[in-house]
């Protein structure tokens, strides 16, 4: 076995620090991934143009393609006219609607980021729920799991896939295709969805507050009707007869009311008032709250409580504003911070009306409460000032807002320009990234999406992620850190067939994701196994592959970005992830290894 | 129409301040009973009550959490009383029991050293010395007792409306001062202090109810909206969650309660 060198230490180090900091998130993972692009080049570990070649690499060109190509598809509005037929054929069985839904979304994950995929259905599925009076933590889990399952259906499903080429270029070993991993990602999604459709009742959590017996929190139930709905109200005309001024705050502490709107006489309308401001005699008001509490305040601060919206009509009702759920996305600015301190109110004059969380519901003193990722908030806003803030990106909206930003006349152009990058990849075999940036590239010149728009749509965070520990991966391999490993793992372990290893490769790769994320397992593991399988006398191709695809088998805790997204609007616990989670990750692990044997023949 | 609050150490007049102030403005004088209330209540022996009022917590008490309970005991027992209003009560830390209350008048009553001394040694029938260490450890201990438990030092003055000494001021003195400013506009009860009051009851209820089980829990209520405060999160956050709903049910005048981890309680909450 080789000597172990300064330098390999010094890269365990690094890769120490790494996971380290990936698993106490101090910073950012994206931060972590910028750190490695810095130190590594200043400790020599890889040469500067090293450091910063991810940035150029195929799989994050790819990744920026892919965005940008997802980004004109949603544009066209596509995808939302896709989800009424796929009802319509699902009918009323919840299973069938799982199975349709689930499916659907597992082949747009395939082309689109999945956390995309699984953002675009959030709403309807919403609906479904209602409508059908199916509890949403029914159909949430399983279809978000098919959006991750998704992701292994071609080589830009998901970014370990995308990233794989790259990793195994210094190996001079044969690419994939674009559908090489699609036989494994058909049995990985069909197995999946069969999970749920067989064995949902026993894995899936039982009602959505199962624990908790009262309170009103009905099957399925948005946070819409358990905050109340608009009523209309009117101060008399000696309201401010010797009494202290009311202000608008002061009826959300004393009633946990919130004022959306007032018209003061004559006819002077404010939508979304500040919280300072007084209530005058004579004013009408448009509240949000529970029956139980606007009476009540309607008695006790002499107030007329009107039968039905009459001066609002038109400034409550749907054309103009309305009251939406916004989910704190994965990575948002906005985690572990209050409403206090982003002061939404202040900066978009939108009102928070309450906070889900964890299955319980916090209208009282809101502002205090430090947000999670999952947190879904209730505002009430114009369309206008809703869209500029869904315009900021923090805020992942479940109810769709932005009508007519949607360019349903540029459908054709989209598919085309889908189909011409498709057609290029698999027909012409030009590379990757060329092939979908001059997709992206025509969806910008047919104006699917302005050049603006595309630039908006990329996520920073997961390019740099891509491409920060790109480097680290170069440096593992060419100080010999991975041929190190590899040795040394094998000689603990012995000799073992080439399926014991694939699947001891599954399991790792299983583990790393869950606490590294995907891109951090993938970078990190790739080099080390095909070192392994080349010594274990194995197919390295079928050791990265099954990394590849492996590290999309994160279902256990709620860490992939999906399952965080949906943790919130399905009311789930990490507990229901946990059990779920165990059992779609022991079928995956055990559907690979066996798919890949049979396609591949180990 | 007011609640007087009188702190004093050992010796230093105040009961018989309190008694004389109670009886010309016609109010109930009360101590000890605030203690036999929570006993009662809350079936609690009165000697632990004692104990709890009067030493400082030791280490255990540190990990037990015990005083932590006694105390929302004793406070409740407290509000309740001062629900009722026209109030002089002269037992230990009325003026921190009853925090944010705008309508009482919280005095201090001092005596001279020396004085204390002097009526110490012919009540005790002991010597000077033993009768000096013994108010100096009293007095120490109550500011340890009151600095581990609100991070305040009942010698600073500016936690209190009044601060008398008793030396060249008379008793007499004394009571004609607080009666006095007991009749100030500022110190009349209204619709909005009895609010914040029956309020301060509430909360006091629920964590009262609440302190046994539940270490690190502090309760705010505002207009019978109820918020509960606690650094602890998962089971034990689920199952308070359950106490805190059933307690809402049960507690007359509690319009809405929430459970907020890991949030920073405010000032007013118990």
């Amino acid at each position: 076995m080789e000597q172990l060198t300064p330098e390999m230490i010094l890269v365990m180090a690094m890769i120490g620090v790494a996971v380290f900091l990936f698993i106490v998130e101090w910073v950012r993972v994206d931060v972590v991934a910028i750190l490695m692009m810095v130190a590594l080049p200043l400790l020599h570990l890889v040469t500067p143009k090293e450091a910063f070649i991810g940035l150029s690499s195929n799989a994050v060109v790819s990744i920026i393609a892919v965005i940008i190509i997802g980004a004109g598809l949603d544009r066209t509005g596509i995808i939302n006219k896709m989800v009424k037929p796929i009802v319509r054929i699902a009918g009323n069985s919840p299973s069938r609607i799982v199975i349709a839904i689930s499916f659907t979304v597992a082949v747009i994950s395939s082309f689109m980021q999945n956390i995309g995929a699984a953002a675009l259905f959030l709403p309807a599925i919403q609906r479904v729920s209602k409508s059908l009076k199916i509890p949403i933590s029914r159909l949430l889990m399983p279809i978000g799991f098919s959006a991750i399952l998704g992701g292994t259906l071609t080589l830009v499903g998901s970014s370990p896939l995308i990233l794989l080429n790259d990793l195994m270029a210094p190996f001079n070993l044969k690419p994939f295709g674009l559908f090489d991993v699609t036989p494994i990602g058909l049995a990985l999604v069909i197995s999946g969805i069969a999970c749920f459709v067989l064995f949902g009742k026993f894995i899936l959590p039982k009602g959505p507050d199962a624990a908790s017996d009262q309170q009103g929190q009905e099957d399925g139930s948005s946070p819409l009707e358990e905050i109340g709905e608009a009523y209309e109200l009117k101060t008399p005309d000696d309201f401010t007869h010797y009494r202290d001024p009311v202000r608008i705050d002061d009826l959300r502490r004393r009633y946990l009311v919130n004022v959306v709107a007032i018209v003061e006489p004559p006819d002077f309308k404010i939508v979304n008032p500040p919280p300072d401001m007084e209530l005058r005699s004579g004013m009408d008001l448009a509240v949000y709250g529970v029956e139980r509490d606007v009476k009540r305040m309607a008695e006790q601060e002499g107030m007329f409580l009107k039968d039905s919206l009459q001066v609002f009509q038109n400034e409550v009702a749907e054309s103009a504003s309305g009251a939406v759920e916004a989910v704190v996305a994965p990575r948002s600015p906005l985690v572990g911070k209050t409403l206090r301190q982003i002061d939404l109110q202040d900066r978009f004059r939108v009102t928070p009306l309450a906070i889900y969380r964890h299955g319980e519901i916090y209208r009282a003193e809101i502002g205090d409460l430090a947000l999670g990722v999952g947190d879904a908030i209730l505002l009430h806003g114009t369309w206008k000032r809703l869209k500029a803030l869904q315009g900021e990106k923090s805020l992942l909206f479940t109810t769709p807002i932005d009508v007519d930003l949607m360019r349903p006349e540029k459908a054709v152009f989209a598919g085309f320009w889908l189909a011409t990058a498709l057609i290029m990849i698999m027909i012409f075999k030009i590379q990757l990234s060329v092939c979908l940036m001059t997709g992206a590239l025509g969806m910008i010149i047919t104006k699917v999406l302005t050049i603006d728009e595309a630039y908006q749509s990329v996520d920073w965070r997961t390019i740099f992620l891509l491409a920060g520990l790109i480097p680290l991966g170069i440096a593992t391999e060419k100080t010999g850190t991975a041929a190190w490993i590899a040795h040394a793992v094998l000689n603990t372990i012995g000799t073992v067939s080439p399926m014991v290893l694939l699947s001891i490769i599954g399991l790792l790769s299983t583990v790393f994701t869950l606490v590294v994320s995907n891109v951090g397992a993938t970078v990190l593991l790739v080099p080390l196994v095909v070192n392994m399988a080349i010594a274990a006398n194995a197919d390295p191709r079928m050791a990265a592959l099954v990394v590849g695809l492996a590290t999309n088998n994160s279902f256990i805790l709620p860490t992939h970005q999906v399952n965080a997204l949906y943790m919130g609007p399905g009311r789930y616990r990490s507990v229901d992830f946990m059990k779920a989670g165990a059992v779609v990750s022991v079928v995956f692990l055990a559907v690979m290894i066996g798919i890949i044997s049979l396609v591949y023949g180990i | 129409m007011a609640i007087i609050t009188i702190s004093r150490g050992s010796y230093s007049k105040g009961k018989e301040v309190a008694e004389k102030v109670a009886a010309r403005l016609g109010y109930e004088c009360i101590s000890r009973e605030v203690l036999l209330d929570a006993s009662d209540r809350f079936n609690i022996p009165e000697v632990r009550l004692i104990r709890a009022i009067h030493d400082a917590p030791s280490i255990l008490d540190r990990f037990s959490h015990g005083k932590q309970a006694f105390m929302a005991y004793i406070r409740y027992a407290l509000a309740c009383r001062a629900q009722k209003d026209n109030l002089v009560y002269h037992g230990l830390a009325g003026h921190l029991l009853l925090m944010g209350i705008p309508h009482v008048l919280k005095v201090r009553v001092i005596a001279n050293l020396g004085d204390r001394v002097k009526s110490e040694m012919s009540r005790e029938k002991i010597s000077e010395e033993e009768a000096r260490s013994l108010i100096l450890r009293d007095d120490q201990e109550r500011r340890k007792w009151t600095r581990s438990l609100y991070g305040l030092d009942p010698w600073d003055s500016a936690l209190y409306d009044l601060v008398l000494h008793i030396h060249k001021l008379t008793v007499d003195d004394a009571v004609a001062f607080i009666c006095e400013a007991a009749k100030l506009k500022q110190f009349e009860s209204t619709p909005e202090t009895r609010r914040k009051m029956d309020d301060l009851v509430t909360a006091c209820e629920v964590k009262a109810l609440l302190a046994d089980e539940y270490v690190d829990v502090r309760v705010a209520c505002e207009f019978g909206n109820v918020l509960i405060y606690t650094k602890s999160g998962g089971r034990l956050q689920h199952k308070l969650q359950e106490s805190a709903r059933k307690l809402g049910r049960e507690i007359k005048g509690i319009h809405h309660v929430e459970v907020h981890p890991g949030v920073p309680a405010p000032a007013q909450a118990v």
